[in-house]
């Protein structure tokens, strides 16, 4: 093992494989940028150019696309409230707000060296314990997803900024919303009244361009565009992010790593999941809960950490059963195969040390990441800083081509104002707007997993998820317990907070 | 020297990907790109084989084919866009036979594919293997379909997601088998396979690609298409069952009403591409093979298919 592993960290020291990798993450980096480009498109369309390479050179590429493209995405979701990616969601909670403030390059900075981390540590993580990981994610099957998910809904809705019940409202919109569409069990269409372009249900990213961007913008022409984009600094990009920023947000990066890696070595999860998770989980453990939403680095941080670690535990399905968790991992499946590899258990027991190669190459894309990523923060950073009469218009643009480039389809467009006028009204009423993005997300792969454990129990629900998964069977009773112990910290914190301010009145 | 081939190929590849090759053919057809809609999401197994043939076939058509994925609603959306574009022949679609000739039976469609389009070309087929995990005690199909004749319901087929490729033909012959068992669904083939490795299904249908990287994890009991398949493993067809569209075809369909001269400049550039070395080569790469199939012929299969599949809809639907 340790042989092999040795022998890899050689093979992997090749000066051509740096630069593809250098290439792919730059590539990665441009394409997660542009809103409406997701990753997986620029994979697939890059796929037929690592064929013409060596395997140690192709797949670091493919590799370097993934991880360049997962950051990239949280470009425009800093700069201008769109985010590039899916992944990138929970960085819309913070960066924006930063970038008002004048600090768009401290925050890009902090996405860039909290995902550089995450990435990091993961990888390395799935190094050194690729076999347990490889035997916890075959005793995930549909029970157990559908649990975790349960968890998860819980979670977020608990912690919900503001009223209660108003959370409560929005995941109960979220998941209708997540409804519309053709079942996809017994492939009914529900809540499309007839019309065609609904039967595929509401497409992700133009709802997410819809609740995220389309608010600011409808804002900033509600105050004649003057608070919007507003550097402190005309013509610089901002202040750096220092050593002690980085510190302060360290517990949170390491929280949101580790929560990164579970979550990236459970199939059927992935970045969206993740980085939500990890900053609601920040939100919670931090004492100051309240300045979350409004810009805090923190926030930027736990996202970014989790939706990139999930990137090294992804890659254990994929090497050591040959079976591809997401969209990213199948088209690197596709690689691996035109290269004459096959991964699964017979492509550890013969090229063991290919495939500690790629790993290593992983850990090693992470250093050129922090300096490809490192030399072009600033350029973008300095996107926001053109005339604000520019940059509005220019916003729109991005909103509506995004919306659009992501399925080609013009129905997208009325979605995209839909959800933009729902996210709009949805700020002025003050409710929280991730309960009903998350709700969306959840909703269906919970429904999804729910119907598979039923055909699967075979008429034999309960018993089947109680007696037979109990791992399934403890995160269903340990849901309202968590669900109780959530409540009573955020009762605590608000009572907490209205002391001091009648104190302070006082 | 071989490194320097290997840049120049690639180099040459990237152009045909980002312009394609607009020779100097006198013809009024295509004088544009050729849009070609996959119903289907980005990294599938369309996505990837039509990564491939297009960018090779831009050099015999004279003008790039580019590829716009317009998935949803189980390959609806796309299809329905490809009926209402124009029938000029400058939008086309790569779709397989559960979308074209199944769906229509299971849900009411705004559109008739039979009607509308008509086949190309055939690109390539796409043999689906039934497989256990290794330590199940069925050694043989029959063995295990006799099982579920004597346990109606109780053996668990695991498959890719609905009317997909995987489950219809899995339906198809379990229905032939006078076999009753449990469906469930799933999001892909990968999925598919955990649950078989896992042991939350007893058998899926999956392609010979995954199944051999499995090594002895795994056991194919029987397979489509013919025997160089999968070694050793007998046939569908060896072992008596006679359904047809067992398999998926990978089918490239234009607008029925296009001019005939279209048609047969397309059907042309495909045929000729199926002789080109790098398209062979890349393929190969992928594990896909190359057996193409020209339009008339296709057009034969695909009417047997409707009739096959409404029956077996109306079977499992009770409708």
């Amino acid at each position: 093992m340790w042989e092999s592993f040795l022998e890899g960290f050689h093979l992997a020291l090749r000066l051509d494989t740096f630069a593809m990798m250098s290439v792919g993450l730059a590539l990665g980096i441009v394409v997660g940028a542009l809103p409406g480009f997701t990753t997986t498109m620029a994979l697939a369309i890059l796929l037929p150019l690592s064929f013409f390479l060596d395997p140690l050179v192709g797949i670091p590429f493919l590799i370097g696309v993934t991880k360049g493209g997962i950051f990239g995405g949280s470009i425009p979701a800093i700069l201008i409230s769109i985010p590039g990616t899916a992944a990138s969601i929970a960085t819309t909670f913070d960066g924006p707000a930063l970038t008002k403030k004048g600090e768009s390059r401290k925050a890009l900075e902090m996405a860039l060296f909290s995902s550089a981390f995450g990435d990091t540590v993961s990888d390395i993580l799935t190094i050194l314990l690729i076999a347990p990981i490889a035997v916890l994610a075959l005793k995930f099957g549909p029970p157990e997803l559908g649990a975790i998910i349960l968890l998860s809904l819980v979670v977020i809705t608990a912690s919900t900024s503001g009223v209660f019940v108003k959370g409560l409202l929005m995941l109960a919109m979220g998941l209708f919303f997540g409804i519309i569409g053709q079942d996809p069990i017994g492939g009914v269409s529900r809540f499309t009244f007839d019309l065609f372009p609904l039967r595929s249900g509401i497409p992700l990213l133009p709802m997410l361009i819809g609740v995220f961007a389309l608010p600011e913008i409808f804002e900033a022409v509600e105050r004649k565009g003057a608070a919007l984009f507003t550097s402190k600094v005309p013509g610089a990009e901002g202040p750096r992010l220092t050593l002690a920023e980085f510190k302060r947000c360290f517990r949170t990066i390491l929280r949101s790593t580790g929560i990164g890696a579970a979550i990236g070595a459970i199939p059927g999860m992935g970045q969206v999941i993740a980085a939500v998770v990890g900053y609601t989980a920040a939100k919670n453990a931090s004492d100051h809960p309240e300045t979350f939403g409004k810009g805090e680095l923190e926030g930027i941080a736990a996202a970014e950490s989790a939706n990139n670690a999930v990137n090294g535990p992804t890659m254990v399905p994929l090497l050591t059963l040959g079976i591809p968790g997401d969209n990213l991992t199948a088209i690197l499946l596709g690689a691996f195969i035109a290269h004459g590899l096959r991964p699964g258990p017979t492509l550890f027991q013969e090229q063991a040390p290919l495939v500690f190669a790629i790993l290593v190459a992983m850990v090693l894309a992470n250093v050129l990441f922090i300096v490809i990523a490192y030399l072009t923060v600033p350029l973008f950073a300095r996107l926001v800083t053109v005339r604000k009469s520019l940059l509005l218009p220019m916003t729109v643009v991005f909103a509506f081509t995004g919306a659009y480039v992501y399925q080609s389809d013009p129905w997208d467009l009325y979605l995209l104002v839909f959800f933009g006028v729902f996210g709009y009204l949805a700020r002025k009423l003050r409710f929280d707007i991730s309960p009903m993005v998350m709700g969306f997300i959840l909703g269906p792969i919970l429904e999804y997993s729910l119907g598979q454990t039923v055909s699967m129990s075979q008429g034999e629900f309960m018993h089947f998820v109680f007696v037979e998964r109990p791992i399934a069977s403890f995160v269903v009773v340990a849901t309202p317990v968590v669900a109780y112990l959530l409540w009573r910290r955020v009762a605590r914190l608000r009572r907490r907070a209205v002391v001091t301010a009648s104190a302070e009145s006082r | 020297m071989k490194m320097v081939d290997a840049c120049k190929r690639m180099v040459g590849v990237l152009l045909a990907m980002l312009l394609g090759l607009p020779l100097a053919h006198a013809q009024n057809y295509p004088e544009k790109p050729v849009t070609l809609i996959i119903p289907l999401g980005a990294g599938g197994s369309h996505d990837l084989n039509a990564r491939v043939f297009t960018s090779v076939i831009g050099s015999y058509l004279g003008q790039p084919m580019v590829v716009r994925l317009m998935p949803g609603a189980a390959g609806q959306t796309g299809t329905a866009a490809a009926v209402n574009a124009p029938a000029d022949g400058y939008t086309l679609i790569f779709s397989h036979n559960f979308i074209d000739q199944l769906q229509q039976h299971v849900e009411k469609l705004p559109y008739d594919t039979t009607r509308s389009l008509e086949t190309i070309v055939r690109l390539n087929y796409a043999p689906g293997a039934i497989v256990v995990r290794a330590d199940k005690p069925w050694k043989t199909l029959q063995e295990m379909f006799d099982y579920g004749r004597k346990n109606p319901g109780r053996l668990k087929f695991g498959h890719s997601g609905n009317w997909g490729a995987a489950m219809a033909p899995g339906a198809q012959l379990l229905a032939e088998a006078g076999v009753d068992a449990t469906l469930v669904a799933h999001k892909g083939g990968g999925p598919a396979m955990q649950a078989v490795l896992a042991g939350d299904v007893d058998f899926t249908i999956a392609f010979p690609s995954v199944i051999e990287s499995q090594g002895d994890k795994v056991r194919a009991l029987a397979v489509g298409g013919d025997p160089s398949v999968l070694p050793g493993v007998p046939t569908f067809k060896q072992l008596g069952y006679r359904s047809s569209g067992l398999e998926m075809e990978r089918i490239v369909l234009g607008p029925r009403s296009m001019p005939e001269e279209r048609k047969r400049i397309l059907r042309e550039a495909f045929q000729k591409m199926n002789g080109d070395k790098t398209y062979q080569n890349l393929m190969k790469k992928l594990g896909e093979n190359t057996v193409l199939m020209p339009g008339p012929e296709y057009e034969k299969l695909r009417a047997r298919q409707n009739v096959e599949y409404k029956a077996l809809v109306q079977k499992l639907t009770g409708k």
